[in-house]
């Protein structure tokens, strides 16, 4: 099995679904035979950003919602690189929406990697765009007044060409199987991992 | 003194060809050899209005253009009257309602309709100067084709003028020998300096006046195989930019103040994570909007003080086309050897304007290649961070590497400014000195042409890091003049933070208007 791990201990918390995915990334890129040099790996800010350090494989940790233009920077200066988004549904739908959309549009051949759990966790629990309406969080303490983003169906209108799909974040297999699938397809490709926030994500509206 | 510079004005509403006539005068003139420097006016908007389009020419050294007109054309009533400022009493000014009366409703009608007037006038320019006429029909045949009407608009101008102006003719003296010089705007001569420095990805968003470096290397990004996006903003341009960096692209993203302004969260970015993107930054008259097509050096501070926290970045700006060229190619070089942010500092009267040089197509420029590690390469993974971070990228917090750190980019500084264009000193053995950065350059060593080069000149062409050695050029003189196209004189406010500094007189200019060398004179007289 590849190693691409840097060997600094994640600072998840305990029972974070983001433990899967790191794990899923590693297999997934083993199972595809990526040589470690050609992976590169572009990362939003957030709890999911912090597996920045995790990792020992080229990477950039960019800034809040810009994953996607500085992954089609590297994607378009080198093609032959695999080239991975990763972020959460605050920098990829929230602060980073627009550039989502021109990726679709574009159907821009990298892969994107949302981990969704509904809200601003790093920041300590705040509403994100995949908030539920009328959520209770410490930015919404009178409920969230705003209807969720559906990522799979956004996609699908803005482009139907690009491979979008919305999966359960808690399940290994699921994951790795895929994001084989999705570094296989050719153009834009996001995955969205539904999460549950283990310290702020209790007491969101079902 | 006989007069050795000429100065053509042509003036009438957006969409009647104003930029494209005068464009195709500028060429006939360096097509006979002259030097020239032209500038133009336009409001923002598509149709109507009032544009204007200016180009001085002379068979000798020339470094800007005049404000005083010799022949003047209102393309449409009413668009001389405004201009009478700019008016001798040997000023040609022609039109339907000018002084000298030039029937082009007329004569309009028998070329076609009013949009070959422009062309029109050009007959009369080739008649009162003297030019070649058959140097005229061939641009004028390379630019529309040879069955262009604009070839009968011409000969029409000119036959008219031979029988109605032939009391006013001009006389030249002609250059001795015709060159090779071809005409660059600034943003034309940045992109050939790009493509020189081995510049191979752009991204930009549109914004006057730095549209026209993003128009020129997307129409010839096959040809010397640089990738270009124009994508949804100028954050994603600047994202785009790092990321290709990263990758091992030589990249640069252009754009003007309010662009700038969003891409300041990467310059920082850029400073963190030590990718070398260079910033072409092209001002126009802010706040805000501002003044979209006009210009103005009121950003020195922001692009000094760009982007949040405290790291290492470098501020370069070209004073004239020339500049703009080699600062493309050297920017791109800085950026690579330094791995930190460099923004060229240019303006719409450098960007937008025209100058006549030696061919660009062909010239080259030493390149000097990062030395980071690139994606692809077994064994060198690493992270490049937004984070503070240790030697292989990893975030750190504790107090130790974040002081180091601080102390690296500290010796970092030192290195870089033995690396920077040199401050360029004019010496005429005076003991005054004008000072200046940006655009001025142009238009004071026109205004030192004209007053016998009564002063020394020092052109500041890094303006960050400042070189505190500096300060001993600055020290020989008895008097300092710095003249900036600013309201707040921000050099001196720059230069202040660094060092003591008092000059003597401080010359400002900020209605988005360039200097001209006439009122430079005037304005440095009063200190004879």
């Amino acid at each position: 099995m590849i190693n691409l791990k840097s060997g600094i201990t994640p600072t998840w918390c305990p029972g974070c679904n983001n433990f899967l995915l790191f794990a899923g990334i590693q297999q997934a890129i083993d199972q595809l035979g990526i040589a470690k040099e050609n992976v590169v790996l572009v990362f939003d800010i957030g709890c999911i950003g912090n597996m920045a350090d995790f990792f020992n494989t080229y990477s950039v940790h960019s800034l809040h919602g810009r994953c996607i233009p500085t992954a089609l920077g590297v994607k378009l200066a080198n093609p032959k690189l695999t080239v991975i988004a990763i972020g959460g549904d605050g920098g990829v739908y929230g602060e980073g929406m627009g550039h989502l959309i021109a990726a679709a549009r574009a159907d821009a051949p990298i892969t994107v990697v949302v981990s969704d759990n509904h809200l601003y966790s790093l920041t300590t629990g705040q509403t994100s765009p995949t908030t539920p309406k009328g959520s209770k969080t410490k930015s919404t303490p009178l409920g969230s007044i705003s209807v969720p983003i559906n990522p799979v169906s956004l996609l699908h209108t803005i482009n139907p060409d690009v491979m979008v799909d919305s999966i359960d974040g808690r399940d290994p297999q699921l994951i790795t199987a895929k994001l084989v699938e999705a570094l296989k397809h050719p153009g834009f490709s996001l995955l969205d991992l539904q999460q549950i926030c283990v310290t702020f994500g209790k007491e969101l509206s079902a | 003194m006989s007069q050795d510079v000429f100065t053509v004005k042509i003036a009438g509403p957006a969409g009647s060809g104003i930029k494209s006539s005068g464009l195709l005068l500028s060429h006939i003139l360096v097509a006979h050899g002259f030097n020239i420097r032209d500038y133009s006016e336009y409001p923002s908007l598509i149709r109507g209005g009032h544009n204007t389009y200016q180009v001085s020419f002379s068979a000798n050294e020339l470094f800007a253009p005049h404000y005083d007109i010799d022949v003047f054309f209102s393309l449409l009533p009413q668009h001389w009257s405004q201009h009478t400022s700019e008016f001798n009493q040997s000023t040609l000014v022609f039109g339907d309602d000018a002084p000298v009366v030039l029937p082009l409703k007329d004569l309009a009608q028998q070329i076609g309709g009013h949009l070959y007037v422009n062309t029109l006038c050009l007959g009369v320019i080739a008649y009162i100067f003297s030019l070649n006429q058959d140097t005229c029909h061939q641009i004028i045949t390379q630019t529309f084709g040879s069955d262009t009407p604009n070839l009968k608009a011409f000969d029409l101008g000119f036959d008219y003028a031979s029988k109605n102006y032939a009391q006013s003719k001009i006389t030249l003296i002609f250059p001795q020998k015709i060159t090779n010089d071809k005409i660059y705007e600034g943003n034309e001569a940045y992109s050939w300096g790009f493509i020189a420095g081995g510049g191979n990805f752009y991204a930009a968003y549109p914004m006057t006046p730095s549209s026209g470096a993003m128009h020129f290397l997307a129409g010839v990004q096959e040809k010397y195989k640089i990738t270009f996006i124009h994508p949804e903003d100028e954050i994603a341009a600047a994202s785009l930019c790092a990321g290709a960096v990263f990758a091992g692209a030589r990249a640069a993203t252009g754009t003007s103040g309010g662009g700038f302004a969003l891409m300041c969260e990467t310059v920082s970015l850029c400073g963190a994570a030590n990718l070398g993107v260079v910033f072409y930054l092209v001002s126009r008259p802010g706040p805000a909007t501002g003044l979209p097509t006009w210009t103005s050096q009121g950003d020195l501070l922001f692009a000094v003080n760009s982007g949040h926290g405290e790291f290492n970045k470098i501020v370069i700006a070209p004073g004239d086309q020339a500049e703009s060229f080699e600062f493309g190619a050297e920017s791109l070089n800085l950026a690579a050897k330094f791995n930190i942010p460099v923004i060229v500092l240019s303006d719409k009267f450098v960007a937008e304007s025209s100058a006549s040089l030696s061919d660009l197509s062909t010239k080259k420029a030493d390149i000097i290649i990062s030395q980071q590690p690139l994606p692809g390469t077994p064994g060198q993974e690493y992270l490049a961070n937004s984070y503070e971070h240790d030697a292989a990228g990893y975030a750190v917090e504790d107090i130790d590497t974040i002081n180091k750190n601080a102390a690296v980019r500290q010796q970092q500084r030192q290195q870089i400014i033995k690396s920077l264009p040199s401050p360029k000193l004019l010496n005429n053995n005076s003991s005054n000195l004008i000072m200046s950065w940006g655009s001025t350059k142009s238009t004071i060593l026109e205004t030192l042409k004209l007053l016998e080069n009564k002063y020394d000149y020092l052109q500041l062409t890094t303006l960050w890091p400042i070189d505190a050695e500096i300060k001993t050029i600055l020290s020989k003189y008895q008097k300092i003049f710095v003249i900036e196209n600013n309201a707040t004189a921000q050099l001196v406010t720059l230069l202040k933070s660094q060092f003591d500094f008092n000059p003597v007189k401080i010359i400002l200019k900020s209605d988005g208007r360039p200097f001209f060398p006439e009122e430079l004179v005037k304005e440095l007289k009063q200190y004879d």
